[in-house]
């Protein structure tokens, strides 16, 4: 039997941190996925092609996984505008993957520059003109980093042909129709209302006093995990709604409220509905729920 | 009319008697055979509906304040009316209220705010007020929202709104206004709105 | 004659300029040619968004800049008169943090880019096998690091007064499980002979492993004679584990914060930094010369501050830093409190400076806070130090460690040793 040509894959950097690769890197099953791929270039595995290959030539590229935010010039790499590789690979690419909230949204780089700093389809959550070219081919995969399931994930649903049905901003909906809260160690105090007194306790919610966007945050981390082991909010941590078009929003430790109630609601609840169960909720006081939960003797 | 629709009927007018008693008498004062009579109905078959006075207290909250709270949801409901305006609709419908049925609102300052012990377990805190506090908690937050109001905390805001229109009622009450009360409406809208605005 | 050489794979690119002269390496320009703008994009925001923001300097040293970020707005607090006392579990967790921080960027450098760099420079094929060693260790240090941060890269769980997380005793035993991993791999794999005998002999020859190729290849490229520079550390940090201050030609003193001093350099997009008006280098070679590391004392008194040192003291400082992590879970006390600081103070009116020993070396933080925003904020990457194109006249660490070599393929590798990070440089 002939053997398969493996697909190839480029990942390729732009204006970034590079907290994608590094978090992907963490797959534990990394290796294993990239050699299912044959890898044209990626920004710290020793690769075939340098970025100067890259750049000047004409190369191979049925994946093109992008990291990083851009702009159309002034972010050369190898004498040649990103964006312009960006885009010569993205026409002969069969799937385009924005990895991270800086490719897909502009991220925390696009604060720099908003006028021309932006993602590569879109420019915080509006479509821009590299969309209408490219948005058949499109996965959005923010998140700031991407969590290094997302990524492999999507990769490997590529490679089995299995369909990914994606939202309107095209994050795939199995992993970004849920919200960053379900699954949080500390929802039976959201549930009933009760703050986190200061940092430092695993008692306590973050949504109404810390910041805390997880309700309405698009995104599985309490459901999957980070690492295989925890998220910010189990550790104590406000989630910051890194997978969002709005992302960096500002007092990023504070809960915007408005005469102080929450201005933003979890994710399709009406604030009356929400300020009803609120109400009724916080009028009890659980005891339980008001003191620590494991005693240690001193 | 259905057995249901009796039964709501029954109910509905055992907590218009017992609001009456209650605002005029008293709690402690107002007994469930003293109310039983005022409708002509025997206690024991009162017990059927409420089965003591303390949940009829508590019912009687939730009544008025779902009464009131769905009168200002109309208001709220209402996105085009600027601020001012959704103050000055909620100013009427609290001064017609007190106008049209003191007893409400003299139930609220005589009884609610009075017997704290009574609005414990099932209507602990503002859990039979719900209906009325949410619909207050969305009218200042989407006046924040609009850049209308100046965000403080809830209760700040709350606190000079209800406790301004309670304290007329209260002297409407005692007939100590020199005028109606309906004609302090526009003077009160311009005070909560010059206190509560950007 | 100049060359000019794309370097790619130091998280993220730079340009070398290579100035030739009778065939040996004569100067050498380092441009990166982007600047990101993280200073300009904290402006006029709330004070406690640069511990979110910055970290998004650099994917692989997140966590040092978020730590730093703390520290800077914890000066200012005390600058501005509030009591600021961090319990000794919240000290050791965020010294568990950042020390298993350093072990995977260290770890990531041997593997990712001395094997493959090394095996290119001796013209060798290697196999794939130092990415899967790569990508096992990492993701088991930074899974240790995870219990307690939340996430790597990225957490946030650094607060002023102290962490978020409330650990407990069950998850303190799963990370000594997976730090005992990581010492089993680094005794098995990368150095081949136990972490007993490692420090029973502290010789380089007793060494076997993946530490044993990289060794021969070093050798093989006489990388005990390259690769030296002015002979000056620096290490400004104040940790548990690491000792600061400031060594010129085998003089010992005490670092002056005042004496640092950025300078704009003309066609790059980094500052360079400059302590007394003279460039230093920072990281592991540096902290253990501050220490006086025997071995790397040693090592020093033979090499100099040669690649071959320089790369030892990297190593050396992944096998110390894990005896180091197992001591502070070992005694950590989950009674404690984990943060102290009840309320961050409204309205804000602060000037603070943060210094963390990141695995690249020391990395500064500034801040002027004026009415809980941030006014101006400065941010002295340890890359900065080690790769600057000097002052005035004279070169900067990494050109200076440069000169001498006879092609660019080998000044390059000398260049890496220093584990380039260009996204640091260029924040």
């Amino acid at each position: 039997m002939p053997k398969l040509k493996k697909p190839t894959i480029l990942w390729l950097q732009s204006i970034t941190c590079n907290g994608n690769t590094h978090s992907f890197f963490s797959h534990p099953d990394f290796v294993a996925l990239m050699q299912k791929f044959e890898i044209i270039h990626h920004p710290i595995l020793n690769t075939k092609y340098t970025l100067e290959n890259v750049a000047n030539e004409n190369l191979t590229c049925d994946v093109l996984v992008l990291e990083g935010a851009f702009r159309q010039t002034g972010m050369k790499k190898a004498n040649k505008e990103i964006y312009d590789i960006a885009q010569k690979y993205a026409k002969k690419a069969k799937h385009i993957i924005t990895a991270g909230s800086c490719a897909t949204f502009g991220g925390i780089f696009r604060q720099y520059d908003t006028k021309s700093i932006g993602g590569f389809c879109f420019d915080g959550e509006l479509p821009n003109e590299t969309y209408k070219l490219f948005k058949k081919k499109l996965i959005s995969i923010p998140g700031c980093p991407a969590h290094p399931r997302w990524i492999g994930s999507v990769l490997s649903m590529i490679l089995t042909h299995r369909q990914i049905p994606l939202d309107e901003l095209h994050r795939p909906l199995e992993i970004y129709a849920y919200n960053a809260h379900v699954g949080c160690s500390r929802s039976e105090y959201y549930e009933w209302k009760i703050d986190v007194s200061r940092y430092g306790h695993k008692e306590g919610c973050l949504f109404y006093d810390h910041g805390c966007q997880a309700p309405f945050t698009h995104a599985n981390c309490n459901k999957i995990l980070w690492n295989e082991i925890s998220s910010k909010t189990r550790v104590g941590t406000p989630c910051f709604g890194c997978t969002e078009p709005t992302f960096p929003k500002k007092n990023l430790w504070h809960t915007t409220t408005l005469m102080g109630i929450p201005a933003s609601m979890p994710i399709g609840i009406p604030k009356r509905a929400y300020l009803t169960i609120a109400g009724i909720a916080k009028s009890f006081t659980i005891k339980r729920l008001n003191e620590p939960i494991i005693k240690y003797k001193k | 009319m259905s057995q249901g629709g009796k039964r709501v009927q029954k109910k509905e007018s055992i907590i218009q008697a017992a609001l009456t008693l209650f605002s005029v008498y008293g709690f402690h004062k107002t007994t469930i055979p003293n109310i039983a009579k005022r409708i002509g109905m025997s206690s024991g078959n009162l017990y059927n509906y409420f089965p003591s006075k303390e949940i009829l207290a508590q019912e009687i909250i939730k009544y008025t304040s779902e009464v009131l709270g769905e009168e200002i949801r109309k208001i709220n409901q209402q996105k085009k009316l600027t601020t001012y305006k959704k103050i000055h609709k909620i100013v009427e419908v609290y001064f017609k209220m007190a106008i049209e049925k003191p007893e409400m609102i003299e139930y609220f300052l005589r009884v609610y705010l009075s017997h704290r012990e009574v609005f414990v377990g099932e209507c602990q805190r503002m859990v039979c007020v719900a209906g009325f506090i949410t619909e207050i908690m969305i009218f200042f937050s989407d006046g924040v929202e609009c850049g209308e109001l100046r965000d403080q905390d809830f209760f700040s805001a709350f606190g000079l709104f209800m406790g301004y229109l309670g304290g007329m009622a209260f002297l409407n009450g005692e007939a100590i206004l020199s005028r109606p009360l309906k004609e302090y409406t526009d003077d009160i809208t311009q005070n909560i709105y010059n206190a509560l605005k950007t | 004659m100049k060359i000019k050489h794309f370097v790619e794979k130091v998280e993220g690119e730079t340009e070398l300029e290579f100035d030739f002269k009778n065939g040996i390496v004569n100067n050498v320009n380092i441009i990166f040619p982007f600047y990101r703008g993280i200073e300009e994009i904290l402006k006029s925001r709330d004070a406690l968004d640069a511990l979110v923001i910055t970290p998004r300097v650099c994917g692989i040293c997140n966590h040092a800049h978020l730590i730093a970020s703390t520290r800077a707005i914890e000066n200012g607090l005390i600058d501005a008169g509030v009591n600021i006392h961090l319990t000794p579990k919240a000290i050791s967790l965020r010294e568990f943090t950042l020390c298993c921080e350093i072990i995977q960027s260290h770890f990531k450098w041997f593997y990712l880019v001395a094997m493959p760099q090394l095996a290119n420079l001796n013209k060798l094929t290697i196999s794939d096998n130092h990415i899967l060693k790569a990508s096992w260790v990492s993701i088991n240090t930074v899974k240790a690091l995870a219990i307690f941060a939340g996430q790597w890269p990225h957490s946030g769980y650094v607060v002023p007064g102290g962490v978020s997380c409330d650990p407990t005793y069950e998850e303190i035993i799963q990370a000594e499980a997976l730090i005992d991993d990581i010492i089993r791999f680094t005794q098995q794999e990368f150095l081949g002979i136990s972490i007993d005998e490692y420090y029973k002999t502290k010789e380089i020859s007793n060494i076997n492993g993946d530490m044993i190729e990289i060794l021969n290849m070093l050798n093989n490229q006489n990388m005990q004679e390259k690769g030296k520079s002015y002979n000056r550390f620096l290490a400004l940090g104040k940790h548990l584990v690491f000792k600061d201050g400031q060594y010129d030609q085998n003089i010992y003193g005490t670092a002056k914060i005042e004496y640092i001093k950025e300078h704009i350099q003309t066609g790059s997009k980094a500052k360079s930094v400059a302590y007394e008006n003279k460039c230093y280098e920072v990281g592991p070679l540096a902290r253990a010369i501050l220490e006086k590391n025997d071995f790397i004392m040693d090592m020093h008194s033979k090499y100099q501050d040669s690649a071959l040192t320089r790369v030892c003291a990297r190593m050396d400082e992944i096998v110390k830093l894990l005896i180091y992590t197992k001591k502070l879970l070992a005694n950590l006390n989950v009674k404690e409190l984990s943060c102290t600081l009840p309320k961050f103070p409204k309205d804000l009116e602060a000037n603070g400076t943060g210094i963390v020993e990141a695995a690249r070396g020391s990395l500064i933080h500034q801040s002027i806070i004026k009415g809980g925003k941030i006014q101006n904020y400065n941010i002295i990457t340890p890359t900065q130090w080690n790769l600057s194109n000097g002052i005035e006249k004279t070169s900067g660490i990494a050109t200076k460690a440069m000169k001498g070599s006879i092609n660019t393929e080998e000044a390059t590798f000398i260049f890496r040793t220093f584990d380039v990070c260009s996204v640091c440089t260029t924040h």
